[in-house]
């Protein structure tokens, strides 16, 4: 180990420390802030740790009706649509799979195509509007059932599993569907938990559809939730926060207790990234590989 | 097509032992015939007068009408201008940094540290632009947030970050990079770690040290990933991120801050001028579609790597 060699990795371990801070200090932070009493927040001044411990902000959220149904709705529309998305995909990557079916160019291609030249916004959103989902829960669902890139990573992964598997069940006298279930299906954990991941956490992601598609206030997802507070909140906190820091009397309006707008945003935000922030890194072995698959085929 | 009776019948048993594979497929084609092809074939709308009984066929021909509308609009120069902007923005600082994570994490012999810094950096891409934006409201504000009372210990004024026209391209670019790094940098793991650690071993023999094992061992070896992400990287130049810009976007901003996914939304689905904006959008797919297919050209004429 030469002398440059050893500046390179100090320099090395310090640019990567600050990136991977960078990308978790957020998080943290809202976390205290989402555990700190929220007109003492305004104060400012938190940076890792809560100032002023309470579960308030929580208590509040929880109790919120329109966030319970919010919640709900994301819950429903995320554990459905991916287990739809998973079973279709893979049925339809099980049969393309297959290099003896006749077709099979012919039906890779007709669900590529789409995938280079896209019809734009406007008349996906008129036939979403033909077919009567506007406004629906399912037009949460539908549009979301299946995906070109999702369905080539789980083909790909079909097509490494050794034929004379599939074979032997057959003389065992199985059909192709007992086949599917009891041979396929069980040996394909890390694709399948891959491309669960992918679409769960497109669906817990989504506010663009309860946003744009629906205006039923029931129907409205957590992440649409939390974009309709995004501008509401920022006008209120910025002028409650200057009232809280101009005038003298600062410190006496603000030491009262109590959650404020901000502070319950923060909290619901922090329970919407925790669910994900708990799964993610048991998957990540499986993930990237199917990011790879992914790229290749692409 | 013309067969022998004999090969046809043989084709035909041949389909129908698959018989259970078109009965796993047919939902999917059916599916991507209504939400795929029908929208394709309802591109016409922007030819047209749409109206909601006459639907995609139905509705009165207009030919150019609403792509002269769209040219004739005092600000669809500025529209297509801020579109390339920030996509070019986006592409020539954002598209180099998963690159040099990469470069930079594969220097690192302790394979923990590696690791954390890994997962660390996937982390943004799994939440939502929401998200981001709220804790980038919380982050930045000048009223309290943590950012601003850094600089305030500096000394500096606080900074309004968000809805100021000084920052807008700084943030745009800024969050693009932190949400995806980290992901966009797994494939170039994935092409490093494929590279032939022979090559290593002879670039040591030669005397190169770590830059130059870097510049000519690693930097080709990646080579090829990095063309055809950037072909489909040029393919999108013409939506700069709708969802970023859809939040991120005010009216402080709007001048350099519109785009054409967001004008084709709002016109469309918030106005309710669909025509108009399928023609915005039509525009911004056909616009997409000849970038796409001329970088590859250009791709496959200069370094034999291509998309198609």
């Amino acid at each position: 180990m030469n002398r440059r060699w050893s500046v390179f990795s100090v320099v090395n371990y310090t640019l990567l420390t600050l990136v991977g801070f960078a990308m978790i200090y957020p998080f943290i932070y809202i976390l205290a802030y989402s555990l700190n009493d929220g007109k003492d927040s305004m104060q400012g001044a938190i940076y890792f740790l809560p100032r002023k411990f309470t579960l308030e902000n929580y208590a509040q959220v929880f109790d919120n009706a329109r966030i319970w149904k919010a919640y709900q709705i994301t819950l429903m529309r995320t554990v459905l649509g991916t287990f739809l998305h998973v079973t279709l995909c893979t049925l339809m990557a099980y049969a393309l799979s297959k290099r003896t079916l006749p077709g099979r160019s012919f039906f890779t291609f007709y669900i590529f195509l789409p995938t280079i030249f896209s019809a734009g916004f406007i008349p996906f959103f008129i036939t979403l509007q033909k077919l009567q989902l506007i406004n629906t829960f399912w037009v949460y669902i539908f549009p979301l059932l299946y995906n070109f890139m999702h369905i080539i990573i789980i083909r790909t992964f079909l097509q490494g599993i050794p034929e004379e598997l599939e074979e032997s069940a057959r003389i065992d006298g199985y059909g192709d569907f007992q086949i599917f279930l009891k041979i396929i299906l069980p040996l394909s954990g890390p694709v399948l938990a891959t491309i669960s991941l992918f679409i769960g956490v497109a669906h817990w992601n989504d506010w663009f559809a309860g946003a744009y598609y629906v205006s039923n206030k029931d129907l409205i997802p957590v992440q649409t939730l939390l974009q309709e507070m995004l501008s509401e909140a920022e006008a209120l906190s910025n002028s409650m926060q200057r009232a809280a820091q101009q005038g003298g009397q600062t410190v006496g309006s603000v030491s009262g207790a109590g959650a404020t707008p901000e502070s319950l945003r923060m909290a619901l935000l922090v329970i919407t990234v925790f669910p994900i922030l708990c799964i993610y890194p048991f998957l990540q072995r499986y993930f990237v590989k199917g990011v790879m698959i992914g790229s290749v085929k692409g | 097509m013309i067969k022998s009776r004999k090969e046809s019948r043989r084709w035909i048993k041949r389909v129908w032992q698959h018989k259970m594979f078109y009965f796993f497929m047919l939902p999917g084609l059916i599916w991507f015939f209504i939400f795929s092809y029908v929208p394709l074939y309802g591109i016409q709308v922007a030819f047209r007068d749409y109206t909601f009984s006459g639907g995609f066929t139905g509705s009165p021909w207009a030919g150019l009408k609403y792509f002269q509308q769209f040219f004739n609009y005092y600000q669809s120069g500025d529209i297509i201008r801020n579109t390339v902007v920030i996509s070019l923005l986006k592409l020539l600082i954002g598209f180099p940094m998963p690159i040099i994570l990469a470069l930079l994490l594969n220097e690192v012999r302790k394979i923990r540290f590696k690791k954390t810094i890994q997962t660390l950096s996937y982390l943004p891409y799994f939440v939502s632009w929401i998200v981001v934006v709220t804790l980038m409201q919380r982050l930045l504000t000048p009223y309290g947030g943590p950012v601003n009372e850094l600089l305030g210990a500096f000394g500096a004024d606080p900074i309004q970050f968000l809805n100021n026209p000084t920052w807008f391209y700084q943030i745009i670019v800024g969050s693009e990079i932190w949400k995806n790094i980290g992901w966009n940098s797994i494939i170039f793991m994935a092409a490093i770690a494929g590279i032939d650690q022979q090559l290593y071993e002879a670039a040591k023999i030669d005397g190169a040290g770590r830059y130059r094992q870097m510049w000519h061992v690693t930097l080709p070896g990646i080579r090829n990933v990095a063309i055809i992400l950037f072909i489909l990287a040029v393919g999108n130049l013409m939506s700069a991120g709708y969802e970023q810009l859809l939040l991120l976007n005010g009216p402080a901003t709007a001048s350099i801050g519109s785009v054409l996914d967001v004008h084709a939304i709002n016109s469309g689905i918030r106005e309710g001028r669909l025509s108009y904006a399928a023609a915005v959008g039509l525009f911004q797919s056909v616009i997409g579609l000849i970038l796409i297919l001329t970088v590859n050209r250009i791709a496959r004429k200069i370094s034999d790597v291509s998309l198609f």
